[in-house]
């Protein structure tokens, strides 16, 4: 009851402002607790001009619990499984604190796919390479999983630049 | 809160040093002013520095999610007082009893949880028609 209520409240906190850019969260039209949240792979790091998307369950208990979070897009990362999408990340699991919302749990996966922790893998290739401190490998196979599997902006509502010239504007605006 | 007292004192203090001084004059030194009407306005407000529990999200002035998804009408539900942790932050006091189950720390600062006061929301059944 209260789960709803309060993932109400977010709902309507983030029609109000598209607070952060390069994350869309978008509630199931049948069941508020259910919701889709596409981000935007960071610049500066192999996910950069791709779009993921991520599942998110909200239990009963929310915000006491936190929300079920996984990747529905397939992704290299050394902190995410790549067949279930599981993501390791410690504030969806003992770290979790009810202040945290759904956009502020998209932002931290973001930063998860900008600094990457490769001594607790979930994939271990990725991991591996990162720990043999092989960036470029790291990068050229996130980049081709992200540029197989992933989304391109074009599609989606949150990101209009698939050129790199629209890339620019974006960072300016910043 | 720190302004308006801060205000009090040095209005208030003004007359008083005029009557102290007129005493230690002895005579009836001219008064160089007179105050004939005086309206105090006080202003007030919780000291914190944000007005929203983090953890239902409703204003810290009404009462809690669980306190309106299910209102008991007991004046001492603690979903109608909110609760200070010696770090300063502020929730509702049944959003934070029910947090502090699952870990004794702040859900904004992650600091050791310690009550430091609670206070009714609605003192003495308040305006809002809490029922």
């Amino acid at each position: 009851m209260t789960a709803k209520t309060r993932v109400m409240k977010e709902y309507k906190e983030i029609s109000r402002s598209q607070a952060d850019e390069a994350i869309e969260l978008l509630p199931d039209e049948r069941n508020i607790l259910l919701w889709k949240g596409l981000i935007k792979g960071p610049q500066e790091s192999p996910y950069e001009g791709h779009i993921f998307e991520l599942g998110i369950k909200v239990p009963d208990s929310y915000p006491l619990a936190p929300p079920a979070v996984h990747f529905v897009t397939k992704i290299f990362h050394p902190n995410v499984h790549f067949k279930t999408g599981e993501i390791c990340l410690d504030i969806l699991k003992t770290s979790w604190s009810p202040a945290w919302t759904l956009q502020a749990v998209c932002r931290a996966v973001l930063a998860l796919l900008s600094a990457p922790a490769p001594d607790s893998p979930l994939n271990c290739d990725a991991g591996n390479l990162l720990r043999a401190q092989d960036m470029r490998g790291y990068s050229s196979m996130a980049r081709m999983y992200a540029t197989r599997l992933a989304a391109m902006p074009q599609g989606s509502s949150i990101v209009e630049q698939p050129h790199p010239s629209s890339l620019n504007t974006f960072k300016e605006d910043h | 809160m720190a302004e308006p007292e801060a205000m009090d004192v040095d209005v208030e203090k003004q007359p008083e040093e005029e009557a102290v001084r007129d005493k230690k004059g002895k005579g009836k030194a001219s008064k160089r002013f007179e105050i004939k009407k005086w309206n105090a306005v006080a202003m007030w407000s919780w000291a914190i520095c944000t007005d929203t529990c983090a953890i239902c999200r409703n204003n810290l002035y009404e009462p809690s999610i669980e306190y309106q998804a299910n209102p008991t009408g007991d004046p001492d539900h603690p979903g109608l007082s909110i609760a200070w942790g010696v770090c300063g932050h502020v929730f509702h006091l049944d959003c934070i009893q029910r947090w502090l189950k699952t870990r004794s720390a702040c859900p904004l600062c992650n600091k050791e949880w310690e009550f430091a006061k609670i206070e009714k929301i609605l003192p003495g059944g308040g305006s809002m028609g809490v029922e």
